[in-house]
Order: C-alpha cells, then structure tokens, then sequence
C-alpha cells in the first residue's frame, strides 16, 4: 500500500491531528533543498547575514555591538578554515578594548586566560599525575583556596583588592577551564586555538559555556558548505523564535502585571514578609506567573546564544526545549537549561559515578545526582556570588545562602527519586501517561521555583511561610 | 558479529523507553543528537561495565565513545576484557 491510498483513506479527524503535529510557526527552512543551496550562494550567505544581523539587532542595545558580532559571523562563514582563530582571539581582542583603560584589570582577565591554558597544557603533558587524573577536584580545590585567601586579605589594601578582582575574573572563566581540562579524554586532543575559542566564546554565554567546551565544538562543526548552509538556516530560525518569545514574554508582562496588576512573585513575597501579604489568590497566580516567566527568559536567553553558534558554523543543541511538556523531573531538569545540566554532568555526576559505589547501583545513581545537583550546584550559584562572599565573608555569605541550599537539597531528592523511578515502564494512555505527569512536573519545579524568589533577601522561613500560605498553613 | 547485536538490542531498548521508535543504524549519533541522554549514557556505562569489564574510571570517559553503536562495540573490541560469554544471551 503506498503513501497515497494511504492518505486519501485517512479519516478527516487524523488528517487534521496529523497537519497540527506537523504545524511549525517559523517553517523548517533548513529542510527545503532549494533554500539550503541559495544559502550556500555568495548572495544567499550575505542575506542569511543580514537578515541575521537585523535580528541581532532586536536583543543588542546599541547598533555597533550588533553590527560587530554580525561581521564576525561573516567573516566566519566567508573563511570558514579561518573559523577556530577567528573564534579564539576576537574574544581576547574585545577583552583588550572593554579594559585597556585598567591595566590591573587588562592583566588580570589575560592572567586568568593564561592560567586556563597553563592548566590545559599541564593536564595534556602529564595526564597519569595526580592533577592529570583529577583535573576538576585540583581546580575547585584552588579556587576555593584562593577565594580564602582573598577573605583573608586587609580590606581595602591593595592586595585585597588584587585578590578579588581575581576571584571575579576566575568565577567567570572556571567552567570554561573545567571543561578544557575535561578535554585530556577527548579525541582528537590538542587543539589549543579551539580551546582558547572556548573560553567565552564570541556569541556570548553566562558563566555556564555555551555550548560546552572545545570537544563539543569540534563534533558539531559543519564540514561542508551545505552542512554550513542547513546549521546556519537552524541558527535564523533560532533567533527569530527568541524575538517571537521576547514579544511573548514584553506582552505577558504587561497585560498581567501591567493590566491585570498581578504582583510579581517578588512583590508578593515582599508584602507576605511585611505581614501584609496580598490575597491568597493573587499569591498563587503571581507564584505561577513567575514559573512561566522563568522559563521564557531562560528560552530567550539561550536562543540568542545558540542562534549566533549556529551561524557562526556549529550545530549545537537548544539550551531550552519544551521544558513544559517534559514527564519526570529528570527530563524537565535536562530540557530547561540543557548546558547547566550538561556542566553539572560532565564535571560532577560522571566523575562520582564512575568512581564510587559501583557495586550498589541505587545508591551510586543517588551518590553522583547528589555530587552535581547539591554539592556542583551548589558551588555554582555560591561561587558565582562572589561579590556577597567578599561583602559579608564566607561564613555569614553561607548562613545567606540558606534558601538556595534547601532548593538544592530539594532538587536533589526530586532528581534521585526521578531516576530511580525512571527505571520502571511508563503508564499508558493520554491521561495517565502524560497529563498527570507534566502536571506534577511542572507542580514540583513551581514550588521549587518559591525558594528562588530573593533568595538571598530573606531567611528560609520565610519563603517556607509563603509556600505554606498558598496551602492556608500560617505559622 | 557477536556482541554488537546484544548492544544494539539495548540500545533499542533505551531508545524505546524514552519515546524513541525511529529506526536505528549503527552508526547513528545517540547522545551528540539528543536521542538519548545524560541518564541513558549512564545506563551504556553500567551495561558496559557489567557485561565487558570496562573500568570507565581507569580508562576515562568520553561520550563521544559511546556515542554510536559501532563506537560502542569498538570500545568492547579494544578497552574491555573481551568478556563476550558473559553478556545475557
């Protein structure tokens, strides 16, 4: 039986359940043969560019930074085996214009880059030393032992003031290190430029890399004109659905908070902590509005930065993709803020895995969830914090820390249960198979999303307060 | 060539289990490709390791060599003890 007299005795209802699962809103353009070979024409590239460039334009403020980030990508698609180095010293080149002005800081931030490269060498030289074999612990160990060091320092000297701008430049760059010292494994080793590429790269990333480190990059690059044609029509469309959700997200904010005059869940935590906290209803819609809001900034953000990867010639995964549709808390945490996830992975759940509890397979699938969603987040979030650490010290930043630890702690139990549980068969049907579980999903990550409200604002008990009054607990 | 039935087998397996019923080459990208992911390539680890020997901790660990059922059964070929009797037949 052949596709057509297949189609024509498809009853109407599947016809039509069939056009809505295949209904893009921005169309598959990279699939189109005639689109991908005008992209890979001279006057195809520059379109593809400029229509780029304008999109830029839409998340940049000025129209030089929009206009320099577009050259870059062009000069990368004209010269495409001069990517690696373009990649690797436009970043230093924009480091050396933002700071040229403060020497201190010039050589701090090219200290901090140079020391990266140290360490990747060192962990390329001698791969069976202790450093060679445990390049992570070695380096938050440092870190950690540097950020003592600078609390340690007379406020206010000059030495403190050294130190800390170090442990600013170094909170910034420590995964990107991290995972060029994850490269000793990966094969083909050695290439520094790529390495050196890595290092906040051009299209831009929080402190988490994106899209991971040099390996990565190396194995989603395109190899041909037509491969460049295809990632660079996946990095347009990208970018247009990260204006379409930045529309979304601009309208949202002012037909509900704006029209409606829900309170922001900031505000709404803010007057529960006053003891005049607004209606328990209000409570509730701000609580979810907040969630979704989450999650169209983290969507929004990470499009932008995998738009511009894309174009500038690497197929790399979204960081965000349908988080709301995910069934287990596991799936949510990876499809949400897919680099997070894969950074926590990488430099904390795959070396405890691999290292311990081997013979009780429970317990080691808890032992290295608990290694990245507790201890490897946790480091994250406080480390990234740096500022709160130097003003307060360590000890009192830690006692401040407190809501971020119980979510964490949270998160934790909710990924390990997750894991296990994903070990059994999945119910059936529409209901019990996917309704009731995104449901409980989301539920969970909006609750969790309470203890992420001015975290480090307020005490535990008060955001526990506000969960228990969406319940009508007071206490 | 045995061996690379079984893998392939379970990674039809974990494929199924998340969702995934397009058909599977050899040589198709698992984890690079978003087919599977971080908790899948620990469940390749744990077959791997219980069924051919592989120390992943003394060998060290990339994705990319489990990426593909081939790397898979490369992996076996070349870092494993070769433990073929012992996978559940």
């Amino acid at each position: 039986m052949n596709a057509t007299v297949q189609a024509t005795e498809m009853s109407p209802l599947r016809r039509v359940a069939g056009y809505v699962a295949e209904f893009r809103i921005i169309p598959r353009i990279e699939t189109f043969p005639r689109v991908v070979s005008f992209a890979q024409t001279a006057l195809g590239r520059i379109t593809v560019l400029v229509v780029f460039g304008l999109g830029l334009r839409f998340f940049f403020p000025d129209l030089l930074s929009a206009l320099s980030l577009t050259f870059l990508l062009a000069l990368m698609t004209f010269m495409p085996e001069n990517r690696h180095f373009i990649l690797a010293v436009a970043p230093i080149v924009i480091v050396v214009r933002q700071t040229f002005q403060d020497p201190l800081f010039l050589g701090l931030n090219l200290a901090v880059i140079a020391l990266g490269v140290l360490l990747y060498w060192c962990v390329m030289r001698w791969p069976q030393s202790r450093f060679g074999q445990r390049p992570i612990l070695f380096l938050l160990t440092g870190f950690t032992v540097l950020i003592l060091m600078a609390g340690a320092a007379k406020p206010h000297s000059l030495s403190y003031s050294i130190a800390w701008d170090l442990v600013g430049f170094m909170a910034g760059y420590i995964w990107f290190i991290g995972y060029a010292l994850l490269d000793r494994s990966s094969k083909p080793k050695r290439d520094l430029i790529l390495e050196l590429a890595s290092f906040r790269p051009l299209w831009g990333s929080t402190n988490t890399p994106f899209p991971k480190g040099a390996a990565y990059l190396r194995r989603i690059e395109a190899q041909n004109p037509e491969q460049l044609a295809i990632v660079q029509l996946k990095g347009l469309k990208l970018l247009a659905w990260a204006i379409l959700l930045a529309l979304l997200q601009s309208a949202w904010i002012n037909f509900f908070h704006g029209y409606l005059r829900i309170p922001t869940a900031v505000e709404a935590l803010n007057m529960s902590v006053r003891g005049t906290p607004v209606a328990w209803h209000l409570r509730w819609e701000s609580l979810i509005l907040a969630f979704i809001e989450l999650v169209l900034s983290i969507s929004i953000m990470g499009h932008r930065f995998i738009a511009s990867c894309r174009v500038a010639g690497f197929n790399a995964l979204r960081n965000t993709y349908r988080p709301l549709f995910s069934i287990t808390i596991a799936e949510f945490f990876n499809r949400f803020y897919y680099y997070f996830k894969e950074l926590l992975v990488d430099l904390f759940f795959y070396p405890a895995f691999l290292r311990y509890w081997k013979k009780h397979r429970r317990l080691r699938l808890a032992f290295a969830t608990f290694a990245a969603a507790f201890v490897g987040n946790g480091f994250y979030h406080f480390t990234r914090d740096w500022q709160i650490i130097r003003d307060i010290g360590p000890w009192r930043a830690m006692l401040n820390y407190q809501t971020t630890f119980f979510c964490n702690a949270a998160l934790t139990t909710g990924l390990c249960v997750s894991q296990l549980r994903n070990r059994r068969p999945r119910p059936a049907g529409l209901f019990r198979g996917k309704i009731i579980p995104v449901f409980g999903v989301c539920s969970f990550y909006c609750f969790l999303s309470v203890f992420q409200i001015s975290e480090r604002m307020y005490p535990l008990v008060e955001h526990l307060r506000f969960l228990a009054s969406l319940f009508f607990v007071h206490f | 060539m045995k061996g690379i039935s079984e893998i392939h087998e379970f990674v039809q397996e974990l494929l199924t289990n998340s969702g995934d019923y397009q058909p599977l080459a050899d040589q198709d990208s698992l984890l690079l490709s978003g087919r599977l992911q971080s908790i899948d390539a620990v469940e390749i680890v744990v077959f791997l390791e219980e069924n051919f020997g592989i120390d992943f901790a003394q060998i060290g660990f990339d994705r990319e060599q489990i990426d593909t059922i081939d790397l898979i059964f490369s992996l076996t070929q070349t870092a494993g003890a070769g433990a073929e009797g012992s996978l559940p037949q």
